[in-house]
């Protein structure tokens, strides 16, 4: 009774998979699931992109406002990236303020954008020291399988890619702003960064792209972020069990392949969607 | 390494409507003409599917089952499934409405079910249940095998922790579903009910060697458990 | 306004571009045909796309389009209900949550859940209620979560129809599908399933949404607000049954669908 093992032993049945270097769901050890990318499917949002892996499903929209900069950065405008795990997409989330997983991912896109100059804060001044843009770059999972960092990142990319600002003008005489929707530009993207995600199982075996199943069980999850020059952005690991030099080297070099994969997938959908319009 | 990167012509989700969607207002035959009649099923007389609130026909006809209701002297289906007509001997078939899993199966009075210990303490086990019958329950459900109902004899002399520990996997029979303030309440006083799988201190798995003990294969040592009599249906790998 | 800790936060005053647009908005017309071509005072309604078992986490899901409001909807449960009293012990507890994604409107909405999605849970409760056969789940709660990821109008009529998909998905024993549809009055004549422009700019007009159980023949919900004369309220209901009628096939379709693909008859035996 396969399935009767699977529930009451769960470590157990991954591990006779493990053993024989495959998982319960036929990939191998550092195979990524079927990653599949939709943008500007939702009109009401300035930019916005859906991503599936797996199952795990992370939508993002990003709205445009408009704000005065701070007194200390008179020339950059803000990014606001919010992460959401709302009850609809596992039954272990529960309504109400966002949880702990939540805020660390919120924390974790916030950083990548920062880090990474994705898009430099300048590039949204619309009148220095008066006016600028904030983008609210809110992200949802709608499914969650494991590994929504990987997920959250590629559809915040894309999201970004998406985004059309209108026009601004600052009326001279009454220095209200006037918003000329009909006129559009798009962002521009400095860096492509891409999370890959990692885990590590009874402090040995390594594993891409974890389902949620597979990171609960792990003894260790690992996150690296590298954009299109091979630069490491970010890395994430949240404690668990210790890792060496040569693993984690290695877990370097498959993000890297995957940068290149994801970009190559976000060109493409961006170029199909522009030639269909 | 394989590429798992792709693009998925129409990503479903979220694709804004086109005109060439299959599923259109005004072009839907009636409900009453969805028949399944597939090559696979050509020996086979062809099976009604329904949804919530179709009725099936009258009462007179046939004997509700399970997944209808009744209303006004007919049956009418509570379940998007596929319909049944079973003949049980009697004038009338028996109709009910099933689907491909039993989903949602809850744990019942007098149901078998398979649980998992989570913990112990001297006047009861408290369990997670995982299986109804042979059903896997999607979402667990909580269950408390006090000390009087883990063994039919001598129950003053039961000891929780001689009988069960945590990790173990037990077969129990629902006897209530609780008030208010308990869960399920289970027993295990029958001879086909109790621990079917433990792990010894050394976490090898223990093969039962009498009903109230069980040996581990490395070590020797031998432990006690409420130790079920497993039936060849509920074997467990 | 208290600060939010748990998010990252943005400016603390941030104004949406719509307000500064240097050209008024179309306006819509009051009479003859609607913007998007559709007739007044007949139950018009959008052509949807309905899709069941789209995510794999939950029971049962659903996902709807009906014109570009997009919305989806997943059960979980029947589970162990969290807070127990006397009434569980003999029939099972219904739960509804519904909310607007921040991007799901031309202004942006905040994280915190308002009191419009209080409310709109609130009705989805009241209009699912009566369908479901709770008395089958004793001691358990059916969790139903609602998202709204695009709204261009009759979000509450469409979340009840996606709902009710997604309880049959998952296999709650109910006594009917529901189905919901809405309208909006506009001067003399009314709109059925109104777009967001249309439900913005006949705010002095009356909606109203109507939860219809259609085997039955039966109103589980009925919501209405604004001035609506008598008549004109008895005519609406009219109406909007008649479009739930137009539904009715659609999501029946779906359901059959979703069926076919999960699984093939059992055998007869």
């Amino acid at each position: 009774m396969a399935a009767g093992f699977k529930t009451a032993e769960p470590l157990e049945y991954h591990r006779s998979f493990l053993k024989e270097n495959c998982r319960p769901d036929g990939r191998e050890l550092s195979e990524f699931r079927t990653t599949t990318l939709n943008i500007g499917s939702i009109t009401t949002a300035d930019g916005s992109a859906l991503v599936k892996m797996g199952n795990t499903t992370i939508i993002c929209g990003i709205k445009a406002e408009l704000a005065n900069p701070t007194v200390d950065a008179p020339g950059k405008g803000y990014i606001v990236p919010n992460v959401d795990l709302p009850p609809l997409c596992s039954s272990r989330f529960r309504p109400g303020p966002p949880g702990e997983q939540a805020q660390a991912a919120s924390q974790f896109i916030a950083d990548v954008i920062e880090s990474s100059e994705v898009i430099e804060t300048e590039d949204l001044c619309i009148d220095r020291g008066k006016l600028c843009w904030v983008l609210y770059c809110d992200i949802m999972c709608l499914d969650y399988d494991g590994n929504i960092l990987d997920a959250a990142v590629v559809a915040l990319l894309a999201a970004l890619r998406n985004t059309q600002l209108p026009e601004v003008t600052v009326n001279k005489e009454t220095s209200t702003p006037e918003v000329n929707f009909e006129k559009r530009h798009r962002l521009h993207i400095h860096k492509h960064p891409v999370g890959t995600s990692f885990c590590v199982f009874d402090d040995s075996v390594l594993i891409v792209d974890p389902t949620a199943e597979e990171e609960s069980l792990s003894t260790a999850q690992l996150t690296v972020v590298t954009d299109e020059d091979d630069r490491l952005c970010s890395l994430h690991k949240p404690g668990g069990s210790s890792m060496s030099g040569e693993k984690l080297q290695e877990c370097i070099n498959r993000a890297t392949a995957r940068q290149r994969e994801i970009q190559k997938l976000i060109e493409k959908v961006t170029h199909s969607v522009t030639t269909a319009q | 390494m394989r590429s798992s990167v792709m693009v998925e012509e129409p990503v479903l989700l979220l694709l804004p409507f086109s005109s060439d969607w299959p599923i259109r207002i005004d072009s839907s035959p009636c409900l009453s003409q969805w028949e399944v009649g597939s090559a696979l099923l050509e020996n086979m007389s062809p099976m009604k599917l329904c949804v919530p609130g179709d009725k099936l026909c009258s009462e007179e006809d046939c004997i509700p089952g399970t997944g209808v209701y009744l209303r006004h002297g007919y049956i009418y289906s509570a379940l998007a499934g596929y319909v049944l007509k079973k003949n049980e001997g009697e004038k009338r078939p028996v109709i009910s409405v099933v689907r491909e899993t039993e989903a949602q199966l809850l744990p019942d009075v007098g149901a078998i079910v398979t649980c998992k210990v989570t913990s112990i303490n001297p006047r009861f086990a408290k369990v997670q249940i995982l299986y109804v019958g042979s059903t896997p329950l999607k979402d667990r459900f909580r269950g408390t095998i006090r000390k009087e109902d883990v063994r039919a004899t001598e129950k003053d002399k039961v000891e929780i922790y001689k009988s069960f520990r945590p990790g173990d996997i037990v077969l129990a029979k629902v006897i209530s579903l609780g008030d208010i303030q308990s869960n399920y309440l289970l027993t295990t006083a029958e001879n086909e009910l109790g621990v079917v799988v433990a792990h010894s201190e050394a976490g090898a798995q223990m093969i039962p060697i009498s009903w109230c003990e069980m040996q581990c294969p490395c070590t020797q040592a031998k432990e006690f458990r409420k130790v079920a009599r497993v039936q060849p249906e509920y074997l467990q790998a | 306004m208290p600060t939010d800790t748990k998010r990252v936060r943005g400016p603390e005053v941030s104004q949406s571009p719509v307000l500064f647009g240097c050209r008024p908005a179309a306006v819509l017309p009051s009479h003859g045909p609607r913007a998007d071509g559709r007739q007044r005072d007949q139950a018009d309604v959008r052509p949807v796309f309905v899709r069941c078992g789209l995510v794999s986490q939950a029971n049962g899901s659903a996902y709807m389009e009906a014109g570009s409001t997009k919305l989806m909807c997943c059960v979980y449960g029947p589970r162990e209900t969290e807070r127990k009293d006397e009434t569980d012990m003999k029939c099972g507890r219904l739960t509804t949550d519904m909310r607007l994604a921040p991007f799901s409107c031309p202004v942006r909405g905040s994280w915190i859940q308002g009191t419009q999605d209080k409310d709109l849970s609130l009705m989805l409760y009241e209009s699912l209620q009566p369908a479901v056969c709770l008395q089958k789940y004793p001691r358990s709660q059916i969790e139903v979560s609602v998202m709204v990821l695009e709204n261009s109008g009759s979000v509450l009529a469409h979340a009840v129809t996606c709902a009710s998909l997604a309880l049959a998905d998952a296999g709650i024993e109910m006594y009917d599908l529901v189905l919901g549809c809405s309208l909006c009055q506009d001067a003399g004549s009314y709109v059925v399933d109104p777009t967001y422009a249309e439900e913005t700019s006949c705010g002095s007009g009356g909606g109203l949404t109507v939860a219809f159980l259609p085997s039955l023949n039966q109103i589980s919900g009925l919501q209405s607000d604004g001035e609506m004369s008598e008549e004109t309220l008895t005519a609406g209901v009219r109406t909007c049954i008649e479009g739930c009628y137009k539904l009715y096939p659609v999501i029946q379709q779906a359901l059959i669908q979703a069926l076919r693909r999960a699984a093939p008859p059992p055998s007869e035996s």
